[in-house]
This record gives structure tokens, sequence and C-alpha cells, in this order.
């Protein structure tokens, strides 16, 4: 029995369009190998130093690129809206297997475990490797746990509403401020000194941006995947 | 009054909303108006003022992000929130008789795309560019798929899937601009562009050309829009085609000035828009439906416009500036009197023209149809004239007669479309019209007019705010000297 | 051999060349596939090389993390920390936009029960 198929017109030509793209890229990446150049980030590094900050990667996200940092959170935002939108006024699908008593008490177990994680991520950004979209990415993955074992488990709509909101209004209200004050946008009001450098409370405004994003994060995160779960039954 | 409450307003307003909804039913849609007549009142003030400053966010340019604000910045920013304030005022009439449901979630949409745009306008920086470009499409597949009916959610997936293509070309773009220069912020790097080797300058120039010509419609790659025009709701076309459109066609040209200043593809691009242009009126002739028909228009004034910005000179900037503004408008009106038709008809087929009972909603879609054919006395004349006195001066005669072609074939359907509208047929009951609605479209129509009447009033601030486009010194001294 | 394969520039080439063809995997399901899902799923792939090309050409090896803590406070031998705040701020929103598409694909299957592209006939063309 031979196993004789001949490869349809469209996937000949999709491989050899799309091998031909990155025969072209790759070889010009290749010659072109980029040199030892002086970047935006070793002067950033340099002038992190006046932040008080420990982590250069948190000052970089939240305060010299504060504004795509806002934007991304606008995205996300938009995107919950959206999906919330499409599939919100549908019912929660049910999930036909047995309820497991293991199962069930595990995941009560580890579901504060995994929150305090996520909020020790999320707090400590500005002093370690993480910080707000890690930790609230974590925080939504305790919920996702929660929402997979439990039949009937939902986190109440409205109390995620309020967090999103009062997170998004706190971050633009924060950037006002700065405006308002220091007449430059999302500036950093708060005092620095960079004595402070490895505590917690340093920094400024940089750790309480995180954790608002944080906060945002993890309830847009939650309301998506929740939403997701949300698909009506003849699916 | 800063610039940047142009998109910290409309982003509070957005985060806010659940408070402003237990103000009462109708709060969000009250507020959203009037922020966006205060945003065009800051628009006219700061356009008004005096020219050509930056505004710091965070830490001083070249090494943070900026805003820079020069008559070309402002006049896009001043048309945007000029376009959205109308649309805002018509709508609050439209939803009297038929709302959408879920109003504050349109809204914060709307004020969304409205921020986007702007943001899009007046960055300084590319990485900055890219995300306000993410907030602009994503906004725009979610109002497109609006009503989710299949023919909403089929437009809808197709431009999100078209998009996200896009930015991954435009993320590509930009990964290999940080590797080979080392900086984000567009000055810096227009100055360390030419120091690049030929075939890295070639792999950007492509990356970005592919990137941002998914979304400014150049052939091939307008597969998509006249699907997505057909299946979203009229009421959101009017936007697409009026704001979405203008902020990316500013941005790629302002980052193909910045780039490449001798224009190395500047031919190459005037011989693509005047392709695509000649490729969409030639596919708009065979149209029965209305708004593809449109859509097709709309293509090729975006290639006309298109094919203005290429080329290296002011006079021809100037006249795609006109052209911006007279297409805009006229779109605008046009899909806003399809929304008054598709309500009273539920049909968007072209033969329900010949039934229309309105003489007001005649004469304003024949005032805009005039414009966008160019002829003299409307807002639309200047514009092509002048594209094509450029085109003749430079020699690029094939481009002129290609665009004299395509703009034979577009008036053969307007006036097939006039002829429909000003029959002898049996028509059908009277369409009332609002008296909000009325007053949007005679504002409109009024524009047109005066633009078309008096342009040279207007000529001395455009021909001033090409020049910001072309020159490029000034907007880099500007930026790395700092404030 | 490892010796050579541990150098720098090496590096860099293995780099750019698993990513383009991770890059390659993706184009080509992009360009063949019908079904939504394995659509989104070629986009999340090239997007997923993308940021390895990135990250894998900016980092230097002899360098630390961009953290000041005890024992490392030379700055001049820190890595870059841009790339890492541009790819955090490109992931959030790749994957925004791809969990926009497959809401929108589970609610376009329930209304009509079509899962492929080439079949999408709301419209007529």
């Amino acid at each position: 029995m031979s196993l004789k198929r001949t490869l349809p017109t469209s996937v000949l030509s999709g491989f050899a369009l799309s091998g031909a793209f990155i025969l072209t890229v790759l070889q010009l990446l290749l010659q072109n190998v980029p040199k030892d150049i002086d970047r935006a980030g070793d002067a950033l590094l340099s002038l992190n130093a006046n932040e008080g900050v420990a982590n250069a990667v948190t000052t970089v996200v939240v305060y010299f690129r504060g504004f795509d940092t806002l934007g991304e959170i606008a995205v996300l935002f938009i995107a919950a809206l959206g999906i919330g939108l499409m599939l919100g006024e549908n019912e929660r699908c049910v999930i036909k297997a047995q309820s497991n008593f293991m199962l069930h008490t595990g995941a009560k177990l580890l579901f504060p475990i995994i929150t305090l994680y996520g909020v020790y991520v999320m707090s400590y950004g500005h002093l370690s490797p993480g910080g707000g979209f890690q930790g609230g990415v974590i925080i939504a993955s305790g919920v996702l746990l929660l929402l997979i074992s439990h039949r009937d488990f939902e986190v109440p709509h409205s109390f995620i509403v309020w967090l999103e909101t009062f997170a998004g209004v706190a971050y633009v209200l924060i950037g006002l401020i700065g405006l308002l004050t220091l007449d430059i946008f999302l500036g950093n009001f708060l005092p620095h000194d960079v004595s402070q450098m490895g505590l917690l409370l340093s920094g400024g405004i940089i750790p309480i941006i995180y954790i608002i994003v944080g906060i945002k994060v993890g309830s847009e995160m939650s309301a998506i995947v929740q939403s997701l779960i949300k698909r009506g039954d003849n699916v | 009054m800063s610039s940047i409450l142009f998109i910290a307003l409309p982003l509070l307003f957005g985060f806010a909303t659940p408070i402003l909804n237990k103000f009462g039913k109708n709060a969000v849609v009250y507020i959203s108006t009037y922020m966006q007549a205060f945003l065009l009142y800051l628009a006219f003030t700061l356009l008004s003022g005096n020219s050509s400053h930056i505004e710091i966010i965070s830490i001083a340019p070249p090494l943070g992000i900026s805003f820079v604000l020069n008559s070309i910045s402002l006049l896009f920013v001043t048309l945007f929130t000029f376009m959205m304030t109308l649309f805002s005022l018509y709508y609050l009439s439209h939803r009297k008789t038929k709302p959408y449901k879920n109003e504050t979630k349109f809204f914060i949409l709307l004020n969304m795309l409205l921020a986007a745009s702007i943001g899009l306008v007046l960055s300084s920086d590319i990485f900055n560019i890219y995300v306000f470009f993410e907030i602009a499409g994503i906004s725009a597949y979610i109002l497109s798929s609006y009503e989710k009916t299949p023919s909403a959610l089929e437009a809808g997936l197709k431009y999100l899937i078209t998009g996200a293509v896009a930015s991954l070309f435009l993320v590509f773009a930009i990964v290999l601009i940080y590797m080979n220069l080392g900086s984000l912020n567009l000055a810096l790097i227009a100055q360390g562009f030419e120091t690049l080797a030929f075939n890295t300058k070639l792999l950007i120039s492509v990356l970005l050309l592919i990137g941002f010509g998914f979304k400014v419609e150049i052939f091939p790659l307008n597969f998509w829009v006249v699907d997505v025009y057909e299946g979203s709701s009229t009421l959101v076309n009017s936007l697409f085609s009026s704001i979405v459109v203008k902020a990316y066609l500013f941005v790629f040209f302002h980052i193909v000035y910045l780039f490449l200043p001798s224009g190395e593809f500047s031919v190459f691009l005037i011989y693509l828009g005047a392709l695509s242009m000649l490729v969409a009126e030639i596919a708009g002739l065979r149209q029965t439906n209305l708004k593809r028909l449109f859509a097709y228009s709309s293509l090729g004034q975006v290639a006309l416009i298109f094919t203005a910005f290429a080329m290296q000179n002011v006079d021809a900037i100037q006249a795609a500036l006109f052209i911006v503004i007279a297409h805009s408008i006229a779109k605008f009106i046009i899909f806003l009197a399809l929304t008054n038709i598709e309500k009273e008809y539920k049909s968007m087929d072209i033969t329900r023209l010949k039934e229309l009972n309105s003489p007001f909603l005649r004469a304003v879609m024949l005032i805009a149809m005039l414009s966008l054919l160019g002829i003299p006395l409307f807002a639309g004349f200047i514009g092509k004239f002048l594209v094509l006195k450029s085109l003749a001066v430079s020699g690029f005669i094939g481009v002129l007669v290609l665009i004299i072609i395509a703009s034979l074939l577009e008036s053969v359907y307007y006036f097939k479309l006039a002829g429909f509208m000003f029959s002898k047929c049996e028509k059908g009951e009277v369409l009332k019209i609002d008296f909000v609605q009325k007053l949007v479209f005679i504002i409109l129509s009024f524009s047109l007019l005066l633009i078309g009447l008096v342009p040279f009033f207007f000529s001395d601030f455009l021909h001033e705010s090409a020049t910001f486009m072309i020159d490029n010194t000034s907007y880099i001294l500007n930026l790395v000297g700092g404030r | 051999m490892f010796e050579y394969l541990n150098q720098a520039e090496v590096i860099k080439y293995i780099v750019t060349i698993g990513s383009m063809s991770l890059f390659f995997v993706g184009l080509f399901g992009l360009l063949t596939q019908k079904h939504f899902i394995k659509i989104f799923i070629s986009i999340a792939t090239m997007e997923t090389s993308l940021f390895l090309f990135f990250i894998g050409n900016m980092f230097n090896k002899n360098f630390t993390a961009p953290i000041i803590s005890e024992g490392f406070t030379d700055i001049a031998k820190m890595n870059d920390p841009v790339p890492h705040a541009m790819i955090l701020t490109a992931i959030v929103i790749g994957m925004a936009v791809l969990a926009l598409g497959v809401s929108m694909s589970i609610e376009y299957y329930k209304l009509t029960g079509n899962t492929e592209i080439d079949k999408m006939n709301e419209m007529r063309h």
C-alpha cells in the first residue's frame, strides 16, 4: 500500500515564497553584523543611578519609557473590553467531569501561595527581576487554576471592574500630577534619594506605578480568562 | 495648556467610565462629547499660538519620548478632533432611534481611536509610534465587528489578521533599527541612517514599507480594505476613511522624509501610488453596493494622496494636504449620509439612490461628490490641480497620464450615482433628518465650499506646514538639542 | 569545538539562523493554513522568533544583568536594559491582539459554524 500524496500548489508556492524571503533576509543579516556602538541603553543605565532604583529594566519600563507602558495598559484594557463584548453574554461552559476532592483541596491550598508569590514579584519589581506585568500574570494564573478546578467559581465582575478602574485612573492621575508639579508628564515628583537604593521604599513613583500596573494586568488577565471560559454550551 | 491632554484625557475617560456611569444612563455620552469639544478648542488655541515646540514626557529627548508640535502636526490634530466632535454630535441624534447596545464601550473605543491617531501624529519616537499603531489598530478591529453579525465578524477578523501581520513587520524593522543604530528617537535615527550599509538600509526600508503599506492601503496590500468597509457598520466606516488612514499616511511619509531625505525610493513610491489609484478606480466601476463603491473611491483618493506625498517638493506636499482635508470632509459627509439612507431603506444597493426622497441629502451628497471629483469651486479642485501641476513640472508625464485616466474613470461612476440620485423615478417616502444631523451636514458642506471658494486663505498655512515635513534639519536640531 | 561555538560572533550567527528558521516556519504557516487558530499560532510563532532574534543578538555573555546589587555595581559591564523593556511591551501587545482574535473567531464559529478563512463568504465578492 503506497501513500502517494501530491502537495497542492498552494503549499508549494507558500513554501517557495517564504523560503525565498527568509533566505534573502538571512543573507542580509549575516553579512552586516551590527557592531558595538553607543546605544541608548548605556546612557539610560547611568541615568538610572540618579533615580535610586536597583533594577534598571524597571526604571526603563516605568519611567524612561513610561508612556509606552501606559499605551500597553490601554491595549490590554481595550482587548479585555473587546473580549468581554464578544463573549461576555454567554454562560460559563460546564465541565462534565466529576468533581474530584483532591483537585478541589489542592487548588484551594495552592491559590493563596500563588497569589502571595505574585504580590511578592509585583512589589519587589524594582529591586530584583520581576515587576508588575510578571506579578499580574502570576495572579491571573492562580485565578485560572481555580476556574478550571471548580465548576461554578466566578470572580465577581464588579470586583474586577473596580480594580481596573482604580488602577487605570490612578496611573493617569499620577502622570497628570507630574504635569502639574514638574511640568513634565509622568515626571518623578516623589523623593528618590540614591541612598535609599535597595530598600522597598525607593525610587519615588516607580514602585507605585509598577504596583498599579500589576493590579491592572492581574485583573484584566483574569477578566480575559474568565470571558474565554464563557463560550456558551453548544460549542 | 499641554498637548499631553490630547492623550491623557481620552485615556482617563476610558478608564473612568464605570465611575461616570453612576451619574446617569446618558452621562457617558454627553461627557464624551463635551470632552471632545474641549479638545477641539485646545487644538485651535495651540494652532493659533506659537509654533514648533516640544512637549517632554518623563525625560528630555533624545533619550526620552517627546511630542513635537509644529504646524503640520497641529493641522492633523485639529482635523481629527474636528471630525470626531462632529461624529459625536451626529451620534447624539442617531442614538434616539437606533442606539448601540453597550454604548459605554462604543464611546471608550471611539476615544481610544482618537487618542491613538493624535499620538501617531505627534510622537517623535519610533517605538511609541508602534504602541499607538497597536492602540488604533485594536480599537478599529473591535469597532469594525461591533454589531456581531457574521459579516461584521468576518470584517473584523480580516482586519485583525492583516493588522497583526503588519505590526509584525514593523516590529522587525524597529528591532533592526535598534540593533544597528542604538536609538529609538526619530531624530537620532535620521542622523545615523545614512551611515548604514546599503543592504541594511534596503532591508529596513522594505520592512517599513510592508508594515505601513498594509495600513496605508497601497496596492497590492489593500485586498482587505473593501471587505472591511462592507462588513463594518456605515457609521464606523466614516471614521476609518477620515481619521485612521490619514494618520497612518502622515506617519509613513514623516518617517520616509526623515530617514531617506535624498529620495532614493521616491520614484518607486510615486509609480506605486499611481498604479494603486488606477487599479482601485477600475475595480470600482463594476460595483453595485454603495459601501463597496465608496470604499474603492477611498482607495483611489488615498493612493492619490500617497503619490502627492511621495514627490519630494513642497508644492506637491501642500497639494496633498489640500486633498487630505477635502477628502476627509467629503467622505465623512458621504458615509454619514449613507447611514441615514441605510437606516431608512435597510439596503445598500446602488439602485436605492433612485428612490431617495430627501432634497437636503441629495444636495449634500452632490456637494461631497463634486468635491471628490475635483470640480472647480469645490474643495477637491485645488488639491488635484496642484498635484497635476507638480507632476508636470517634475517631468512625471506617465504618472500624470495614469492619474488623469483614473480620475476620468472615477468621474464615470460618480456621474452615474448623481444620475441615479436626481432621476425622475418614483420616489419613496420623505426621509426626515433630525435637526442636529442637518447641522452637522451643513457645517461640513460649508467647510468644503469655503475651502473651494477661497483656497488662498489657507494656502499660506498649508505651505508652511509642507515645509515642516520636508525640512529635516530644524526637526533634528529641535530634538537633539533638547527643549 | 565548544570553545569555537562559545565565541560571541558564532553565538550571534546561531541565534540569527535559528530565529529566522522559526520565522520561516511561522510565515509558511501563515501563507498556507486555512483554519483561524492555525493562522493565529503562526503569527504568534513569528512574533516569538523576532523576540528571540532581538534578545539573542543584544546579549553579551561577559556582562551581567542590569540590576545594581552587592558585588555588581559596575555600570559599564551591564547588559542593555532597553531591549528587555521593548520586548516586555511587545509581548503583552501581541498577546492582547491574539486573544481578541481568538475570541472573535469563537463568536464567528458560533454564528456560522465556519472555521476556514477561504470559506468566509458572508459578503458578495
